[in-house]
Order: structure tokens, then sequence, then C-alpha cells
């Protein structure tokens, strides 16, 4: 214990014996991960926080359907005679999802007929787990008992000109294959920023649903589950679908960056590496007489190894804790003043299948990412004294 | 009889069948008490002389031999190991480690000896008072003068308590008065303790004060005097 208590005093005033350069490293290495720890945080949890914002307006985390629903799993089309009742879906999956009854159907107003697709759902759920009533700008969302009350997208509003209180023509196709239709009283518009939702959605409740195309009181098309942290359930009779396989173009896309956000991470990491690893092999380089004295005097090459071990790693050790502590503040930072994103858009609205995503991201720390930067420091740190340990090991019969 | 080396030749290869002989055939005992200089123009070979007394070089043809044991193909680690169980290193610039006080460079040879905390303060103690410093243990190598930092350097090759002292150039970087204060530790060392010591110098006075001198020319010994 008393050597390697020396060997460590010995290895820990060596890193302080060229202060400037000590410190250097350490604060280049440092602010170094406290960016990769920021930015990862800010991809995991930016994307997290514009798809939970995205997902709770309409779309929701995964839903639960009938295996057909889906016509080879397309999840463009729909087979509207394939149904699901509220008995079919075990107890848990209940919570924290709305039922809604979705098919396409032809709306007609003063001016137009245009095809969209028509939910029906419970206005409370959608009040206590989603946020599309808050979507409602002019009017307000059908009321839970009422009867042929609808809201539509305002950009479709405006194209078939019809106005709150007026009544549209729905035209669909019932569950028993008759020709669905009934007049509904406007009653709300939705307003998703200009999105293209706005041309193609419109809500009623869901008992005027399940009466316009001849369902039963518990019978229905897609059970919306809206709980984002909940993992998605395997069904042995129904199928399910994340909002993954729903919006395939998105997930990509974020997965997209993500990745990208990850490469650009490591290869920041390499490149403070190969900085560290040059400022490390100058100074080794420097010390080449002192290592051949160390020896003279009867350290062998494990012990002047090991001593160049420690050091990097205090310093490694050093640099990482600095370096996360500045990563986790600048992260808490944007926790309590959120990313404004329109500074990465030039002040322009931003998107997202076709809604208007809320522009301001709030960052918080994610665990995982302290452990695995850490470990890819430590890893690059190990990688940089390949070198010279090679260097010392490699000195063939004669000590000098 | 302590070291001795037989038909000792070290070639250094300089190119395409170039060779150059750092030492030549060199036959030599090193008996206990042995107070030695090695004296020779630079590049004579003094060095390498030193070096391969040491084991910091092995030979290219010949035996070393240390109390009989033949030690010519110990392996680099085995050769350290043998240098720190049984000998002490003087050099010219010192080569103290300036993180560590004057203590804990006395203390570096003992620890990697795993010597026991006790031991190690007594000894470290005994060669700091030796040299006449150990009021100065705890200053670091740049807050003490060249020969302070020398005194240091001998109480560390000391403290192992080793067969033989080797010392390269010990009193080149230092004044005359200073010098002769370590020249005279040097005796001291060696009449009182019968410590066996071995200089490569170019310092007449250190010349005149040894009891044997070997003159080294082309690698090889050229010639011996005892005073």
């Amino acid at each position: 214990m008393s050597r390697f208590n020396f060997l460590f005093k010995f290895s820990y005033r060596n890193i302080w014996r060229e202060p400037k350069r000590a410190l250097i490293m350490i604060f280049s290495l440092a602010i170094g991960t406290g960016y990769i720890l920021w930015v990862l945080n800010f991809s995991e949890a930016g994307s997290k926080e514009v798809m939970n914002d995205f997902l709770s307006q309409y779309a929701g985390s995964y839903q639960i359907t009938n295996k057909d629903y889906y016509p080879e799993g397309n999840t463009k089309r729909f087979n509207t005679f394939a149904t699901i009742r509220t008995g079919d879906i075990p107890g848990q999956e209940l919570a924290s999802s709305i039922p809604r009854v979705v098919s396409p159907v032809f709306i007609s107003g003063n001016k137009k007929t245009l095809g969209v697709l028509l939910n029906g759902t419970v206005p409370q759920l959608e009040d206590k787990f989603s946020k599309l009533t808050t979507a409602v700008k002019t009017g307000r969302f059908v009321a839970p008992d009422s009867s042929n009350e609808i809201v539509l997208g305002m950009s479709l509003a405006n194209k078939i000109d019809i106005k709150i209180g007026e009544q549209v023509a729905v035209i669909g196709q019932a569950r028993d294959g008759s020709v669905a239709n009934d007049l509904f009283t406007v009653v709300g518009f939705l307003d998703f920023g200009g999105g293209d939702l706005e041309d193609s959605l419109s809500f009623t409740n869901l008992e005027s649903a399940q009466t316009l195309f001849s369902l039963d009181e518990d019978e229905y098309h897609q059970r919306v589950n809206f709980d984002m942290e909940r993992n998605p359930p395997t069904l042995e009779k129904l199928q399910v679908t994340t909002w993954h396989q729903l919006l395939p173009e998105i997930s990509v896309s974020i997965r997209f960056i993500d990745g990208f956000t990850k490469i650009v991470c490591i290869v920041v990491v390499g490149v403070i590496s190969l900085g560290l690893s040059n400022t490390l092999m100058i100074s080794f380089l420097e010390r080449q007489k002192e290592f051949s004295a160390l020896n003279i005097i009867g350290a062998n090459r494990t012990w002047i190894i090991s001593s160049l071990f420690i050091e990097v790693f205090l310093t490694g050790t050093l640099a990482l804790l600095i370096g996360l502590l500045i990563g986790h503040l600048c992260t808490w930072l944007n926790f309590y003043y959120p990313i404004n994103l329109e500074l990465f858009t030039s002040g322009k609205p931003m998107y997202l299948g076709g809604m208007l995503i809320h522009p301001y991201v709030k960052i918080y720390p994610v665990s995982k990412y302290y452990w695995q930067v850490a470990i890819l420091i430590y890893l690059f740190l190990i990688i940089s004294m390949i070198y010279p340990s090679y260097k010392i090991m490699n000195r063939g019969k004669d000590a000098i | 009889m302590q070291f001795e080396l037989k038909n000792v030749s070290k070639v250094y290869e300089t190119g395409q069948e170039n060779i150059t002989y750092g030492a030549k055939n060199i036959n030599l005992t090193i008996r206990e008490g042995d107070f030695m200089a090695l004296v020779g123009p630079s590049g004579s070979g003094k060095t390498t002389l030193l070096n391969l007394i040491a084991g910091l070089l092995a030979p290219s043809t010949g035996e070393v031999f240390h109390k009989g044991e033949d030690i010519t193909h110990l392996t680099l680690e085995e050769r350290t190991k043998h240098r720190l169980d049984y000998m002490g290193f003087v050099f010219q610039d010192y080569q103290l480690l300036p993180v560590l006080t004057a203590y804990e460079n006395v203390e570096f040879p003992l620890q990697l000896k795993n010597i026991d905390k006790e031991e190690i303060k007594e000894r470290v103690l005994w060669a700091l008072d030796q040299v006449g410093l150990a009021s100065f243990k705890d200053r670091f190598p740049k807050q003490l003068s060249g020969g302070q930092q020398q005194r240091v350097s001998i109480a560390r090759a000391i403290a192992c308590r080793p067969s033989l002292i080797l010392a390269d150039e010990p009193t080149a970087n230092l004044d005359s008065k200073t010098s002769q204060e370590i020249i005279d530790l040097f005796k001291k060392l060696n009449s009182e303790f019968n410590l066996t010591f071995i200089f490569s110098t170019h310092d007449q006075r250190l010349i005149d004060q040894v009891k044997t001198v070997l003159y080294i020319k082309d690698g090889q010994i050229a010639d011996q005097k005892e005073h």
C-alpha cells in the first residue's frame, strides 16, 4: 500500500509540474466533455420534447387496432370494417388511452365537397390525455353529450366555405356496407398553426360517429395511448402500431438527427483525444531522459508506465468531472431557460407532421449519457496511452 | 571480488557495414572497497564501460560476473532489479526528481525495493545525515544549490546500501570548492563503510584522490595506475 501511495503521490505531483500545460489540457478536455454531454442531452431531450409536443396533439404514442384495420400494414389506408371492442383490450391498456372511430369521409360545405378523415372521440378523455382540444382557437370543441356536432380544420373550413353554426353534410361508408350520411353542425375550428392537418382532419364525439357508421356503442377503430413513457405492449389478437410505424418519415428523420449527433460527438471526442494524445506525447518525449534516470535508479518499465497511466487517469478524471459539471450546468440552464428552436430556423415557425410545434425546448439531463461519455473519454485516454507505452516497453536489450 | 568483466566488447552499428566499438575486449576486476576513476578523452568509452558494469548496456560479446554469477544474459527487467539491489548511481546533472522533496528522492529506490516503512525512514534519515542534509529533507530540488542536489543524489545512491556506486562525471557541474566537498564525501563513505566507487571523470582533483586510475582509449583500457 505504501508503495502504491508513493507511486500515486509521484504521479499526481507530475501532473502539476507544468501547471499551465496541465490546466490547458484539463480545461480543453473538460470543455469538450461538457459540450458533448450538452449536445447529447439536447439531442435526446430535444427530440423527446418536440415529439411529445407533436404526438400529444393528436397522434399519441401508439394505437391498438384490429389486425385488419391497416390492410397489409399500410397505415395510409383504412379498413373501416375492421373494428375493436372495449372488451378485447387488456385492462392496463385502457388507462391513458382514448377510443376513436377514424374513417375517411366526404364533407360538403357551401362551396365544395372534400375528402377528409373524420374522428369520433371522447372529448373528456381528449381533455385529459391529449392537447387536441387546445388546438380549437375559434369556437369550441364538440360537447360530450352532444349529437352531430363537428369541429373542422381551419383551412378545410375556408376551402369548403363554412362558418361556425352552419351545417355540413358528411358522407361515408357504414359498418354494414350502406352509405353513411348525415348533417353535422360546425362548432369550432382547429388551428394547428397553418399545417397540412388543418386540411384533412375533423372531429365529432364518439357516439355521433358510432351512429353515423352503424357501430355498436362499445365498438370503434382505434384505442390511442398517450402515455409517452409506456412501452407498447405485444398483443396476440390485436395490432399495436407505434408512432414510428404511423409516421415513418418523421421517425427516420429523428433517428437520423440523433445518429448524426452521436457521430459528431464521437468525432469531437476523437479530435480532443488526438490533441490530448499529442500533448501527452510531447510531454513524454520531453521526459525520456527522466524515464532513463528512473530506470537507472531501479524503476522497471511496468512502474514507469503505471505512473504515466495514473497521471493520465487522474488528469482525465479531473477533466471529466469538470466537464460533466459544465455539461450538467448548461443542461440545467436550458431547462430553466429553454432553447427557442426558431434560433435555428431564422425565426420561421417549425412544422412537424403538418402541425406547428412548440418552438421552446427544455433540455434535461439524460443519465445514461453521463456514464457513456465517461466510458468514451476513458477509452480514448487509454488509446492515447498506447503509443507512449509502446515506446517505453520497446527499448530493446539496452536500458538507455 | 565483486564484479568481473571478461573480454567484454560493445559494438554500435552506425550505418551499413560501419561499426564502432564503445568498448573493446575489456577485462576488469572490481573488488570491494575499490575507489576507481575511469579517465580518458570524450568519446573514449568511459561512459560505455560504466554502463556495461551497471547493466544499462548489454555487452555484444564477453561476460559480466557479479560475485561469481554470470549476469550477462539477464533480461532488461532482471538487470533493473539487479541494479536496484546492488548498485547506486550518481549523475553529472544529479537527476533528482523535481516533484519529490530531498527526503522523497532518497526514499524513491527504497520504495521500489518494497522495504518496511519504518526501515525506509531510518535509512533515508541516515543517508541524508551522512551527506549533511538532514535539515534540508523537506526541500524540493529547485530549492537546493547544485552541490546540495549532488549530495541528495549521493544520499539516494547510498540509502539502498549498495555493493557498488557508479558516478558519471559527478563533479563536472560543480564549482571547485563544492567539488572538493563532494570528493571528500565520497572518500569518507569509502573509508568509513568500505563502499566501492567507480567514477567516470575529467576532474583532475578527483583523479588525484582515487586509489586506482584506469585510462580508457578507443574503448580499451590503455593504462592503469595505483595511488
